[in-house]
């Protein structure tokens, strides 16, 4: 296993609090939640493991023996289909979607003959694991309107419209509500002015 | 279709800046030096982007001269495989833009297409047989794109498809196979930012010489104005490839230029498709970004 300190980018000298906050950033950033329905859930997945076990690693060192204390919440909530198929195909289809297998899926689905709301819900899950969000939603918002009782759907479109990875939370803020130069110098003209009011 | 991937520079530290224009002038210096003089007129971001995403290890500076800078030359970065790389492959793709706008236009408008493809042509020899997999990628790719342009297709995701996974193409001879995805996920989705940006913003251009254009036809429009629906739409499909762009880059291993990797990817992108959308964005021509001043080499510093 890496060192400890190295996995969450710490100073082994550092003090608790900072080996907390570091955790507790990395967490955030590789959080299940962030890679739900992403191609990459995997990779996400064993960082967010061995993230875990830095920072039991280091707690029980720390604690001579003690308990580790990371989320265990945290590693254990990997997202299944749980959806129940009437239809075999779309079982079939659902498989092959949760092993990525997506050619099948759609070849699957091109083959079946209905065109229901779960096909319609079946068809948006390939696109929007394919990263075609456009296409997603337009299926997604027709099963919704085919089927609007069933929850499965209606939060499938509602997630898609939420946007998915928020890469804005990474040290940076947007770059529009900053603070820009013109700002700055029209108001110190402004208080210069100001200032020499006598 | 060309500089859309640019870092935000009013958020670069100096040291990051002075790195990145290294990176722009060096990989100028490797076109010249791989791929003669006319090859130069190339350069645009996007490759820098991608060399240093490429890049392995640190790199070596050396101050070098050239036509904008005659008389103390700059701090570039000297030759590298990721700059022999991305500069074969900026040859190889700036080729076959230029086939497609020879075949698109006719014979007197595509004059000056003509003479460009002709004085790549050299230089595209060379880098197809240095680099065949790419070439052979992006000319499938690109017959491909327009095969769907001429039968006006209405899906915008199947068209930006191709020319996403012809960048993903470029992802390739990475260490491990998980890199490997996780660097195939951001260039594709880089490439279906790329495409549905310029769609977006060649939109008033395309529908008044009757071009195909993506949008126009996924939306079935008659006048280049959008709805703020069809804005909202076009928003989110942006954001959710911006996303998906960042997620994949924080599962790569970081390397040297990570710090303006970060910045392009998580404020430069960004900023760029709300100044699309909101059509304030300038595709002006670039120079080598530009900072008051000079930037020493002990600045751009190598402690990291």
């Amino acid at each position: 296993m890496n060192d400890p300190y190295t996995v969450l980018g710490v100073a082994p000298n550092a003090s608790d609090d900072e080996v907390k906050k570091a955790y507790r950033e990395l967490a955030r950033k590789y959080h299940p939640d962030n890679y739900h329905d992403n191609p990459l859930a995997d990779l996400a997945e064993a960082k967010m493991k061995e993230i875990n076990e830095a920072y039991d690693e280091i707690v029980r060192t720390r604690s001579g023996g003690g308990g580790g204390s990371s989320y265990s919440s945290y590693t254990s909530s990997s997202s299944s289909r749980a959806g129940a198929s009437s239809d075999p195909v779309f079982a079939q289809v659902r498989a092959a979607i949760n092993a990525g297998d997506f050619a099948r899926a759609e070849q699957l689905l091109g083959t079946s003959s209905s065109r229901n709301a779960e096909w319609n819900f079946l068809m948006g899950s390939v696109c929007y694991k394919k990263g075609w969000v456009d296409d997603a939603r337009s299926y997604y918002q027709r099963a919704v309107s085919m089927d609007p009782g069933n929850g499965e759907y209606r939060q499938a479109l509602s997630y898609l419209n939420m946007g998915g990875y928020p890469y804005r939370d990474s040290g940076y803020g947007p770059p529009d509500t900053g603070l820009d130069a013109c700002d700055v110098c029209t108001s110190l003209m402004c208080a210069n002015l100001l200032c020499r009011c006598r | 279709m060309f500089g859309y991937i640019r870092p935000e520079a009013g958020e670069l530290k100096v040291k990051e800046f002075g790195r990145f224009r290294a990176c722009y002038c060096g990989l100028c210096h490797e076109l010249g030096r791989s791929y003669g003089f006319a090859a130069r007129f190339i350069l645009n971001y996007d490759f820098v982007f991608l060399a240093m995403l490429l890049w392995r290890g640190a790199p070596r500076y050396e101050t070098r001269r050239c036509a904008v800078s005659p008389a103390c030359g700059r701090c570039v970065c000297a030759s590298s495989p990721a700059l022999e790389r991305c500069a074969g492959y900026s040859v190889i793709l700036a080729y076959w833009k230029l086939c497609d706008s020879v075949a698109d236009e006719g014979l007197f408008a595509s004059l000056g297409a003509r003479l460009k493809r002709f004085a790549l042509l050299r230089p595209y020899r060379k880098a197809a047989a240095r680099w065949p997999r790419f070439d052979e990628a992006v000319k499938s790719k690109l017959t491909e794109l327009n095969g769907l342009e001429k039968t006006g297709e209405t899906s915008l995701d199947r068209a930006a498809d191709k020319f996403a996974s012809l960048l993903s193409a470029a992802a390739e001879d990475e260490p491990s196979a998980d890199a490997q995805r996780a660097e195939a996920q951001l260039l594709y989705h880089a490439g279906r930012i790329i495409y549905i940006a310029d769609a977006y913003q060649d939109l008033g251009e395309d529908m008044k010489r009757g071009r195909y254009n993506p949008i126009a036809s996924r939306f079935g429009l008659r006048a280049p104005e959008l709805s703020a629906e069809e804005r909202e739409t076009v928003r989110l499909s942006l954001e959710n490839s911006l996303g998906l762009m960042a997620s994949a880059f924080e599962l790569m291993p970081s390397n040297y230029w990570s710090g303006a990797l970060r910045n392009i990817i998580c404020v430069g992108m960004p900023g760029m498709c709300r100044q699309v959308l909101c059509g304030t964005f300038e595709n002006r021509r670039e120079g080598a970004p530009r900072l008051r001043g000079r930037i020493s080499a002990q600045q751009i510093g190598d402690e990291e």
